[in-house]
């Protein structure tokens, strides 16, 4: 095994012993889904048909802006960096080591979620399983790319845990998961379709691909990519 | 840190010590040695493949010292020595996760991380910094046990006692600059010390100075067994690096 795929398996370990991204991205989304299915199917026995579209949006969205950028500030925040410099570890190594494991822990709550969304509380299956599971998957990419921005760029955790609000808070109110948002004001229906929450819930809701959803999701993908390139060649040369 | 016109040339098989109070310049030397930190000009050649351990370094919170020493063996494409290990007492914190390991054993682990690619040239950047006595000996041991198996230590330390007993040739930095290079002996002579000889008889105690303890002392016994008078301690003393080192800053400053 080569140190690329160690470091997938090593970082694979850390998490789970990390207790912060159990908590962000198994106990707390559980909790909420526990909690919120019930209140939310029986005061609105319609929400049955997005339960698991709205509750996989929030645990991603926690997930991503929450449990992920502190480990990634944690690396490249830190003097780890400096010795993974120093002893023939590339810097790159560990931010795809943490995203790549980031995707599996989050993918496989997401999993949870679908398996006992029916069986709790009568859910709908999505119609379309393998379509679902691929816009799922493009959908916990694009987060984390995002979560990667702030990880990377912010180094400050007091800062980092305001920052990653910013962008957490208005994911979950603004997107549709928690009440349609036709209720919502016109500029902050506006705002919600900033946040790729909203793209991806309705993303993962769509029985084929809805183009305009998947091109911005892609388009946001592609501007943090570049970004998270820019700040890890700039932690390189420095 | 400005560095100014450093000359310096390191044997094959010695223990080099960069010495200087906080903010000489040590640091800012061995990471332009290192490759880590970018220089204005000047030319260094390095022969040999390099260990690096740092003076602030640090590792993922949860990783266990085994998995460390895997990762990096994987990286640098090394097959991982295990007596190196078991000297270090690396497996013995096996189970540990970095972030319960007392400051002692994480110095050893960056030691062990440091020494993972069978470095030519070994860099220890204040490497006892923080330790208690035992683990500072215990380290010191090991620095030793490397320079038997022919590795070069650069060691940089403001610690003149563990910098007297470990190493060949020291070289002091003050602001940025060299103010000397050469063996410990050799720094005493350039001070320009006395010999400071302390006898203690049973009529008392006396102290001399002289340049030439050789002709001294000889002529100080033979007087003595000519009077008959019953010597119970010799002490001869220079001075500890630690003052001289301090003079020579002094003198630069």
């Amino acid at each position: 095994m080569n140190g690329f795929l160690y470091g997938i398996t090593l970082q694979w370990k850390m998490d789970i012993r990390s207790k912060s991204l159990l908590v962000t991205c198994y106990i707390v989304p559980l909790i909420f889904f526990l909690l919120m299915g019930g209140i939310f199917t029986s005061v609105m026995p319609e929400m049955r048909s997005t339960l698991i579209q709205s509750m996989i949006v929030m645990n991603v969205s926690m997930g991503a802006f929450i449990g992920l950028p502190p480990s990634l500030t944690e690396t490249y925040g830190s003097d780890v960096k400096k010795i993974y410099k120093a002893n023939g570890v590339p810097l790159y190594s560990g931010f795809l080591t943490m995203f790549l494991s980031a995707f599996v822990h989050l993918m496989i709550s997401c999993v949870i979620i679908l398996l006992l969304a029916p069986i709790l509380f009568e859910a709908a299956l999505p119609a379309q399983l393998p379509f679902f599971f691929l816009a799922l998957a493009i959908y916990i990419i694009v987060s984390l790319s995002i979560g990667s921005v702030l990880g990377l760029a912010v180094k400050n955790q007091a800062k980092l845990t305001m920052t990653a609000q910013l962008v957490f808070l208005p994911s979950i109110m603004l997107s549709g998961i928690m009440f349609p948002v036709d209720l919502l004001p016109g500029f902050l229906e506006a705002t919600g379709r900033i946040f790729p929450a909203s793209r991806g819930y309705r993303l993962m809701l769509d029985h084929g691909f809805c183009l305009e959803n998947l091109w911005y999701l892609i388009l946001v993908f592609c501007a943090a990519a570049i970004i998270c390139t820019i700040l890890l060649n700039r932690e390189k040369s420095r | 840190m400005v560095l100014k016109g450093l000359d310096l040339q390191i044997k094959k098989g010695e223990i080099f010590a960069l010495l200087g109070v906080n903010g000489a310049g040590k640091t800012t030397t061995l990471e332009c040695i290192e490759g880590l930190r970018k220089y204005d000009s000047g030319t260094i050649t390095v022969n040999g493949k390099m260990g690096i351990q740092l003076q602030s370094s640090s590792l993922p919170a949860h990783i266990r010292p085994m998995e460390a020493v895997k990762l990096f063996a994987k990286w640098n494409k090394t097959k991982i020595d295990d007596a190196m290990l078991d000297g270090l007492g690396i497996k013995e914190m096996e189970k540990t996760q970095y972030i319960q390991l007392s400051t002692g054993q994480k110095r050893r682990l960056h030691l062990a991380l440091a020494l993972i690619g069978d470095p030519d040239i070994v860099f220890l950047d204040e490497p006892t910094a923080g330790l208690d006595v035992e683990g500072r000996l215990s380290l010191h041991e090991q620095i030793r046990k490397l320079r038997h198996i022919g590795k070069t230590i650069i060691l940089a330390s403001h610690d003149m006692a563990e910098v007297e007993t470990l190493c060949d040739r020291i070289a002091i930095l003050n602001n940025g600059n060299i103010v000397f290079c050469g063996t410990a002996s050799e720094l005493t002579d350039r001070i320009g010390r006395k010999y400071v000889i302390h006898i203690r008889t049973q009529q008392g105690n006396n102290t001399f100075e002289t340049d030439n303890i050789e002709d001294t002392l000889i002529s100080l016994l033979g007087e003595l067994k000519q009077k008959k008078i019953h010597v119970l301690d010799i002490k001869v003393d220079r001075g500890t690096l630690e003052e001289h080192f301090i003079e020579m800053a002094g003198r630069e400053a």
